[in-house]
């Protein structure tokens, strides 16, 4: 369970990007979160695993209050919940293995990842997170090498390696094409259906919202102007959140068939 | 714009030239006040003149002879090639020890890399004073410290690349891409584990390249440190030229030149692949 | 740790893990540094024996150096910095100014596939000369002194200056140059109008770079009697004038400071250009990059 209580972010300089948020997200949701940008999406997310330390307010993840955490307990909160990002954010020129690595480096000492020495026990769970994602024969190619699709694969697999409880998806799909996104996210689905994961999504297309969220929220200038079943959010909602009628570039297949 | 043209008649004047920006009027008076100062005649000046230049090169002198019969043969002599030895054999420990324990300073010198402001100020300032220190100071100083020999040129080189290597890599580190050190915190990775995983692939490629360029540097350097008794050709040079054998400096510095030159283009190949 | 990934075990018995493939490169570079490095230590003549006394030494020194400073060598210690930053100042110009047209023969979109080589070897063989050795062979004919070091300096600089701004001029835009051409303009009109404008800027933040490592330099030329604080540094060390070799010290490290800081100020502005964009990103890195 994430809990939101009044949760507030304000930036230096002013902008205001959460305001007073309450929710609540069951363990195992599929959640996607919807608003044009600036709307505090990204700001959102990264509250849950602190990235972005709250102003005001709480969030809770499971018994854990991640705004009262020191340094240490951050960081073990921070193992235990994977996060995927809008340019990937691999290290392109290494290995897709010594990418997906990176999600062990907490349960790993310290001296001995400097050293790159991992072990077999955590490069077996590496090696399984990218047979999930089903790109484990790419595991020693330079992460430059791969196509945009491929390198969010990783990304996910990287994060699938820290054994997460609660995923974090920041516009995973905005640098991908159609076809390559919609697989992108049946992965990240399929990943919470078998895992249990409770998975938070921020997208900007609503067709791909509606089909694969169990709920959506939607925000608008830092606040929650919608929270409903993917089902309900019909137009009307959508024109609610945006604040203005829809466009093609709000739709991927629109884009698609452009 | 178009409200503009129906409301008001537009603004026909020409407008003036504006005047230069009072940086570039400071600059080039400081430039100018900052040459006469240094280069005329008087009390602190240096007192530079093209005259003087051109009746000293037109006056005979015994190193423009010593060009004219350059001894190459010296190039094959064994002394030459001991020297020149040493020289190299200072360069390569000096780079590979110096630059190795540039990497860590390099990250603690930079903004993403230093744990907090404190080791920041201190690597900052420890590194502009090192850097601020030519070859032949370092040479001077360990020559008083550890005697004559090879030995203090090594140690002059180290510390030599040090700064340099440490400077340039810490200043590109600040430019690569945050994606990767983004993702690095958000799986709970600490500090140092970010720097290895997430910063030091990036820097790599750019650390190698400046470690070599730094070889390039050193066996230029060590060229000269056996001015001061740090051991390598200089000695060598320095021999010749008390004996007044100008023939001979030209035929050693010219077989300088050709090694320079072709350890610089082969090093220049490599760099050029890695970046 | 891993059951949760047990569950669909099966779909992945198709799948095959790739070897870890071996990786040469790497092998290759590590015995190359690991033997250079072992190779050269065992083979140099140096005295080891005494490494372990050198942090010793060096800590004898500084502790004699900086406990008792000889506050009457400073005005000596600042009349030789002020000659070797003199020296640097001017050797800078000289070096500047002969390099600008050697640049210009030896950048590929100007000139022509003859002269090109040609000029460059010659910057090749000024470049690979250090400065010292310069003065070496100058000071019989200019006599001991600054104006030696002033020529070592500049002689020295041409080759750097010459190469890189060769560099800067062969990465220039070729469509304003191709605008004059459009519009009549002669090979020296072009290179007034087009080339120039373009690179001004960053060649004159060059110069200042190069001016800053002239300093440096331009420091220790009066080891061999070329002028500037060199020879009070290498006389009070030699004879062991601990006092006064310490104030020399601070006052070479001060200044190339103060002359690093200034500089490196002005060479951002003019790279920045007038426009004073916020400092969203620092210059610095790209403003030391050529090398």
């Amino acid at each position: 369970m994430i809990t939101f209580e009044q949760a507030t972010v304000t930036y230096p300089g002013g902008v205001k990007a959460l305001t007073g948020l309450d929710l609540e997200i069951p363990d195992g949701q599929f959640v996607v979160i919807v608003g044009l940008s600036g709307a505090g999406k990204s700001t959102l997310i990264r509250t849950v695993n602190g990235l972005v330390p709250l102003t005001s307010g709480r969030v809770r993840v499971g018994d854990r209050d991640v705004t009262a955490l020191s340094r240490r307990q951050l960081r073990s909160l921070r193992a235990d919940i994977g996060m995927i990002f809008q340019q990937f954010n691999l290290v392109t020129r290494t290995t897709v293995l010594n990418n997906v690595l990176m999600g062990r480096l907490h349960r790993v000492p310290t001296w001995r990842s400097l050293v790159g020495w991992y072990g077999s026990h955590e490069t077996e769970i590496a090696m399984r997170a990218l047979e999930r994602v089903e790109i484990v024969d790419k595991a020693y190619v330079r992460a430059s090498n791969l196509s945009g699709g491929q390198q969010q694969r990783v990304g996910i697999a990287r994060a699938l390696a820290q054994e997460p409880t609660v995923m974090l998806a920041d516009e995973p799909v905005a640098s991908l094409d159609p076809p390559t996104s919609r697989a992108v996210m049946r992965d990240l689905q399929r990943i919470n259906r078998e895992l249990g994961i409770t998975t938070l999504v921020n997208l900007h297309f609503l067709d791909l919202a509606r089909e694969f969220a169990d709920r959506i929220i939607g925000l608008r200038s830092g606040e929650l102007v919608f929270d409903g079943p993917g089902s309900e959010a019909d137009e009307k909602v959508f024109e609610q959140i945006y604040g203005r009628s829809l466009t093609a570039e709000d739709v991927l297949e629109a884009e698609a068939s452009l | 714009m178009t409200t503009a043209t129906t409301e008001a008649p537009p603004d026909t004047r020409r407008p003036k030239r504006p005047p230069p920006s009072p940086f570039a009027i400071g600059a080039i008076i400081g430039a100018v006040a900052l040459t006469i100062a240094t280069g005329a005649d008087w009390r602190y000046g240096i007192g530079f003149s093209l005259t003087e230049v051109l009746t000293d090169l037109t006056r005979p002198n015994a190193p423009m002879r010593g060009l004219v019969n350059i001894d190459l043969s010296i190039l094959t002599n064994s002394r030459f090639l001991d020297a020149f030895a040493e020289t190299v054999q200072m360069a390569v420990i000096g780079t590979i020890c110096g630059s190795i324990v540039a990497l860590p300073l390099a990250l603690l010198n930079s903004h993403i890399g230093a744990p907090n402001r404190i080791v920041y100020g201190a690597v900052k300032l420890f590194n502009n004073v090192i850097r601020s220190f030519p070859e032949l100071l370092w040479a001077l100083l360990f020559v008083a410290a550890v005697g004559i020999g090879a030995l203090p040129g090594i140690l002059a080189l180290f510390f030599f690349s040090i700064a340099v290597v440490t400077k340039l890599t810490s200043d590109t580190i600040d430019g690569i891409d945050p994606g990767p050190i983004e993702a690095a915190r958000a799986s709970g990775a600490g500090h140092w584990q970010m720097l290895r995983t997430a910063v030091v692939p990036q820097i790599l490629p750019g650390y190698t390249s400046f470690a070599m360029y730094c070889f390039e540097l050193n066996l230029r350097a060590s060229a000269v440190l056996g001015l001061v008794g740090a051991g390598g050709i200089g000695e060598l040079l320095n021999f010749f030229r008390n004996q007044g054998a100008w023939p001979q400096v030209w035929g050693v510095v010219a077989g300088f030149v050709i090694i320079v030159i072709i350890v610089e283009q082969i090093s220049m190949a490599v760099r050029r692949r890695l970046l | 740790m891993s059951e949760p990934q047990t569950t669909t075990e099966q779909r992945f018995d198709t799948i095959v893990r790739p070897e870890k493939p071996f990786n040469w490169f790497r092998l290759i570079v590590t015995g190359a540094i690991v033997a250079g490095l072992l190779g050269a230590t065992l083979t140099v003549d140096a005295n080891w024996s005494r490494l372990p006394d050198a942090p010793g030494q060096l800590w004898t020194i500084a502790r004699l150096m900086f406990t008792n400073l000889d506050l009457d060598a400073l005005p000596r210690a600042l009349e030789g910095m002020w000659e070797s930053v003199a020296i640097a100042w001017i050797g800078t110009i000289i070096g500047a100014i002969l390099s600008l047209p050697l640049a210009l023969l030896a950048a590929t979109n100007i000139s022509s596939r003859a002269t090109v080589p040609g000029v460059r070897f010659v910057l090749n063989v000024l470049r690979a000369i250090p400065e010292i050795i310069l003065a070496i062979v100058l000071i019989p004919i200019f006599g001991l002194g600054a104006l030696a070091g002033t020529l070592a300096i500049g002689i020295g600089s041409i080759g750097t200056l010459g190469k890189l701004s060769a560099e800067i001029i062969e990465g220039c835009d070729a469509g304003p140059v191709e605008a004059a051409d459009a519009a009549g303009a002669s090979k020296t009109q072009r290179i007034r109008w087009s080339v120039l404008p373009q690179v001004m800027p960053e060649i004159l933040a060059l110069w200042l770079y190069r001016f800053e490592i002239n300093i440096r330099a331009s420091a220790v030329l009066g080891v061999v009697g070329a002028g500037g604080i060199g020879t009070m540094l290498q006389q009070t060390i030699e004879f062991r004038a601990w006092g006064q070799a310490g104030i020399a010290l601070l006052v070479v490290v001060g200044v190339t400071i103060l002359v690093d800081t200034i500089s490196g100020y002005v060479r951002r502005r003019i790279i920045r250009g007038p426009s004073g964009k916020p400092q969203e990103e620092e210059p610095a890195a790209q403003a030391e990059a050529w090398i």
